[in-house]
């Protein structure tokens, strides 16, 4: 018997493809109650390794014979030195190279729109819900919301034989790094974000451009106020078929708008969005956010996330026949729970106001995304 | 704080640091207090988890630039 490791990729491999596993996660309880690994198929034991050092013999009529095993931690140690006392148990174990804090980077692109004009990659960061996009048309790309791992994007490009021309940020993000500055700086693409967010390095203001067009794309930039966690935040509607919702709207639900420690004032800008600007957006509009909740609800037949405008619509009570009041309630009361981790820092590094170090990034980021009004995780 | 013994696990990572606390605290007294360093911001949670599913009392956490302090009370 020995142990194998299993990468983030091979993981998600097993996750997209609902192939029933058991995760055996090892960290602190608390660690685990707050952010886990996620799937239709998984089956679950936590126990922290800790309380295993003098041997793992508690657990073993608690593991299954008939299963993959993978264990997992933080950061990959502690998966390791339980693996090994299972394998010395005569079990066949895997445990997750590089940990929660490579699930929490691991992202992979998959189509989620073509025709004859462009093509749209989504990038889905499985671990913390992160969603950025890629718009291909002729020769050029145009990337929506990146993530820092700008590799990734770098790599498409150039198997797609294109060159990264825009960025944008539809807000300043307080759940994850964004990549946007980074990645201007090495592909000299043009920086786009929202002036009135308060960054202090050098960007294209999007209060400048009511639209961004290239090869045969047409980005239009929907700055009247779609405020999601500041009040800059912009949606893109990109030829008049796919909505860049960034944080205000979701598969399942709308943005939470009290980060600013404005619930209420955010709250009303986020109604006059929903019922008016987003109201009179096509039914057929496809919506791409910047997040999702729950990957087995909000994915598709197609394999991304999103879903018509007219559907989430539906779906989502508070976006149609509510008051303002009514609206304002439910946003201001169900947006009250836990906050981003770290969100105050990560703001500020979005800002550019803060440094930090790839180390500190990596460690400001670990956790789940919370920036949906409905999370409840 | 007045420690009975100091464990140096600075530069260790998880899960080494609790590994050798762990050990240290099975060489003393009931009562006595061992003070631990580490780097490992990780060993933050599990620490106080670990020293509260073991019987442990956490005295006191302190943070001084990269290194977290920790002084536990064996049980």
């Amino acid at each position: 018997m020995a142990m194998y490791p299993m990468t983030a990729e091979q993981l998600n491999e097993m996750i997209v493809n609902k192939e029933p596993f058991f995760l055996f996660d090892v960290r602190n309880e608390s660690d685990f109650a707050d952010w886990k690994i996620e799937g239709e198929n998984i089956s679950y034991l936590n126990v922290p390794y800790f309380e295993l050092i003098d041997g793992v013999e508690p657990v073993l009529d608690r593991l299954p014979n008939n299963q993959k095993i993978v264990v997992v931690c933080a950061k990959e140690g502690s998966s390791k030195l339980v693996a090994e006392m299972l394998v010395e148990k005569g079990l066949e174990v895997f445990y997750l190279k590089g940990g929660m804090k490579a699930w929490s980077e691991y992202l992979y692109p998959v189509i989620a729109y073509e025709d004859d004009d462009m093509k749209v990659y989504q990038f889905i960061r499985v671990g913390k819900g992160c969603l950025s996009y890629m718009v291909i048309s002729g020769k050029e790309a145009l990337i929506v919301d990146p993530s820092r791992f700008i590799d990734v994007y770098k790599q498409v490009a150039e198997k797609e034989n294109v060159t990264i021309t825009h960025i944008v940020d539809s807000h300043l993000h307080a759940d994850h790094i964004s990549g946007g500055y980074e990645l201007a700086k090495q592909t000299g693409a043009k920086y786009y974000l929202m002036k009135s967010e308060g960054a202090v390095f050098e960007f294209e203001p999007l209060e400048n451009h009511d639209r961004i067009e290239f090869e045969k794309v047409s980005l239009e930039v929907l700055a009247i106020k779609t405020p999601g966690h500041t009040p800059g935040s912009v949606s893109f509607f990109v030829n008049n078929k796919l909505l860049f919702s960034g944080d205000t709207i979701f598969v399942s639900g709308l943005g939470r708008p009290d980060l600013g420690g404005k619930a209420r004032e955010w709250a009303k800008d986020l109604y006059d969005t929903v019922y008016n600007k987003v109201a009179q957006i096509a039914d057929d509009v496809i919506v791409l956010p910047a997040h999702y909740a729950n990957f087995d609800e909000e994915v598709n037949e197609k394999g991304y996330i999103g879903n018509t405008l007219g559907n989430i619509r539906q779906m989502n009570e508070i976006m149609q026949g509510k008051t303002e009041e009514e609206f304002v309630e439910h946003v201001a009361q169900s947006a009250s729970a836990e906050t981003p981790p770290n969100f105050e820092d990560i703001i500020a590094i979005n800002r550019g106001v803060k440094e930090a170090t790839p180390e500190q990034q990596q460690e400001l980021e670990i956790g789940p995304n919370r920036c949906a009004v409905h999370h409840t995780h | 704080m007045k420690a009975d013994q100091v464990l140096d696990a600075k530069g260790l990572a998880c899960p080494m640091p609790i590994v050798r606390t762990k050990k240290a605290m099975d060489g003393l007294q009931s009562g006595q207090v061992l003070e631990i360093h580490v780097t490992d911001k990780g060993a933050k949670n599990d620490l106080s988890a670990w020293a509260k599913s073991a019987g442990h009392e956490m005295i006191q956490m302190a943070e001084e630039g990269d290194v977290l302090k920790f002084w536990i009370r064996k049980g």
